[in-house]
């Protein structure tokens, strides 16, 4: 049987572009450990007996091996450690590689340190980065950077599922205002002002129908968090602990345009299916996610999510990719503002990647250690009021999402 | 027991027919060499705690496009090659070697010469693109299905206003001029198929005219 997998805690450093106060990798990793031990002192480094690392893009680094140095410097020489790349899902990645460990029984205490430094190159030179992890052969040169691939999903999806620019443009309003009650959140630390949906319409054209508003940030960013079995958090946060009860990764294809007629996806849902339109392998992992952890029905059994809006568009689609509501209600949905703090499954209050930031390998662990915070009771503590508090959750759900939806997973988690 | 050892002295050992590569051309613009790596500056902040440093890093690469081949030569031929697969017969743009279905187990595909019209099949207005594409703003990207293939390819839209794009309109590709190709997809692009005329104007078009507009402005600003 297999063991049962819990986190302790975890902390970012704040969300920046440019200087965040910690600018090197290795002294963020450390400030985060530093920051994690004082929520959890019976927590010590000696205590790991696995590192990995979350790290998507060594061009922004100009490092082969980073981790290596972060590695060193928190003075782990000795302990085992390999590195997870798995696009904007390597977070995500990550934490699926660390609770398989925990789970197999052969590691207790497993260290994940994310990050990226999106800053060392111009914003357009970092889209063009970001995109060589599309078919460079064929979708890189004809101006294809990740905004226009997800445009062109969303342009489509949008008109079938009768979601306006103006729905989805909530969500980035609902996001980004998230953030302003999170000091570490990047929106809150550089623009730093409560936007509207007319101020989201307004913002200049990206890639029709997604403007800037409705985009992430680029970010340098980097977050630590801890991964182990429940003997050993029973041991160091036995009231604050949260338990990973299930968890989904799921693969699709790298060329959006692949998945018309996919063989791979007919076989699971039939023909016609994800389309260049739907998110499969959200939909595939979420599925995995909820029979491990026994979800029944998602909007009642969850409570809130973090979950991966590179845009607000795909928060839009993820939400049905989560099976929160279909085709005939996703539009009602959005506009009911269920996914809002005042609504039934509050979707981001940490602020999401539109809000915190999305510093690529540290995302996904952003997100989880969001989600432990809202369930271990310390969104006072780290956040700046109880607005942004999910009150008495017992269970959230992290969501973290590759490509142009190329490889997703979605975790579980539930207040033990 | 000890394994032989077979030890070849002076002799190259070939598992492969090497390529006899009898065709070549440059085509490199002004100002692109290989620099490899260079500090180019650095800048200190007045209280000297915090130090940038520019580092320049320009490097050739050769992608080797191997088994794919006959896709990037045939554009240079102003053709559009796809594969099929013997088997099952679903057929490919963008191409593979070896088919998808599990039942077909990689069976080898052949190569098939493909019509040159399409259909567009979801499309986007770009106003903003990767360093190397900003001068070309604003882009029309379609991601269009070529003849038979089973799957869609992303290109650029030319010869319409960004506004008059739609779902579904019938597309012809147009080659660059023979001496201007380079054997990349950006050789060839969509057009309008012949006779084909855009809708009239509607709300979601001038939406679309309302946002395009300062990405012409915007475009006239570069260097």
């Amino acid at each position: 049987m297999a063991r049962k997998v819990c986190i302790i805690g975890g902390a970012t450093t704040p969300f920046d572009y440019g200087p965040t106060g910690f600018e090197s990798i290795e002294g963020g990793a450390a400030e985060c450990v530093k920051e994690t031990q004082q929520d959890i002192p019976n927590f010590s480094l000696r205590d790991l007996d696995l590192m990995i690392y979350s790290h998507f893009s060594v061009h922004f680094g100009h490092q082969l091996a980073p981790e290596w140095i972060i590695h060193d410097h928190l003075g782990l020489v000795g302990l085992p450690h390999y590195r997870v790349e798995n696009g904007g899902n390597t977070g995500g990645s990550a934490l699926y590689a660390a609770a398989l460990a925990v789970m197999s029984g052969h590691h207790d205490v497993v260290g994940i340190v994310g990050w990226e430094t999106m800053d060392s190159v111009s914003q357009s030179q970092a889209s063009e980065f970001i995109a060589l992890a599309s078919d460079t052969r064929y979708e890189l040169m004809v101006g294809g950077i990740y905004p226009i691939y997800y445009a062109a999903m969303a342009n489509k999806w949008m008109k079938e599922n009768k979601v306006t620019e103006e729905d989805v443009a909530t969500i980035a309003v609902k996001n980004r205002n998230n953030a302003m009650d999170n000091p570490k959140a990047q929106w809150y630390r550089n623009e730093h002002k409560y936007i509207t949906v007319d101020d989201v319409m307004k913002s200049r054209l990206i890639s029709y129908p997604i403007k800037k508003y409705d985009c992430c940030l680029m970010t340098r960013g980097v977050a630590f968090t801890v991964v182990c079995s429940e003997k050993y958090a029973k041991k160091v946060n036995p009231d604050g602990y949260v338990t990973v009860d299930g968890m989904g990764l799921s693969s699709c294809t790298i060329r959006a345009g692949d998945r018309l007629n996919n063989p791979g996806w007919k076989e699971r849902y039939g023909p016609g299916y994800p389309e260049m339109t739907e998110f499969g392998a959200c939909r595939n992992s979420a599925e995995q996610a909820y029979k491990m952890a026994g979800i029944k029905d998602p909007l009642k059994d969850i409570d809130f999510g973090e979950i991966h809006d590179a845009f607000s568009t795909s928060e839009a689609q993820i939400y049905k990719a989560l099976g929160l509501a279909d085709e005939t209600n996703i539009a009602k949905f959005i506009r009911d503002e269920r996914t809002s703090m005042h609504g039934e499954i509050p979707m981001n209050p940490g602020g999401g990647l539109l809000g915190y930031g999305h510093p690529v390998g540290a995302t996904g662990i952003m997100s989880t250690i969001e989600c432990f915070y809202q369930l271990a009771g310390m969104i006072p503590k780290k956040h700046l009021s109880k607005k942004t508090e999910v009150p008495d959750a017992e269970c959230g759900i992290v969501n973290s999402h590759a490509g142009t939806g190329t490889s997703i997973s979605n975790f579980i988690l539930r207040r033990h | 027991m000890m394994s032989q050892v077979v030890v070849m002295k002076n002799k190259k050992n070939k598992f492969a027919e090497e390529p006899v590569f009898t065709e070549r051309k440059d085509y490199r613009p002004d100002g692109v060499k290989e620099t490899g790596l260079a500090f180019v500056g650095h800048e200190i902040s007045d209280d000297r705690t915090v130090m940038n440093q520019f580092l320049h890093y320009d490097q050739l690469y050769t992608i080797r496009h191997g088994w794919n081949s006959k896709f990037f030569i045939g554009l240079l031929d102003g053709k559009i090659l796809g594969t099929r697969c013997p088997k099952c017969g679903d057929t490919w743009v963008p191409v593979r070697t070896h088919c998808w279905n599990l039942d077909c187990n990689l069976q080898k595909t052949e190569w098939v010469e493909m019509p040159l019209t399409a259909k567009v099949h979801t499309w986007t207005v770009a106003g903003w693109s990767g360093r190397s594409s900003l001068k070309r703003l604003p882009i029309i990207l379609v991601y269009a299905v070529i003849g038979d293939s089973k799957v869609a390819i992303a290109n650029e839209l030319h010869g319409i206003n960004p506004w008059d794009v739609e779902f579904d309109m019938p597309l012809k590709i147009v080659f660059k001029p023979k001496d201007q190709r380079i054997g990349a997809v950006t050789d060839f692009h969509f057009e309008p198929a012949d006779g084909w005329k855009p809708s009239p104007m509607n709300p979601e078009k001038e939406r679309i005219k309302k946002l395009v507009e300062p990405v012409y402005e915007w475009v006239k600003t570069l260097k």
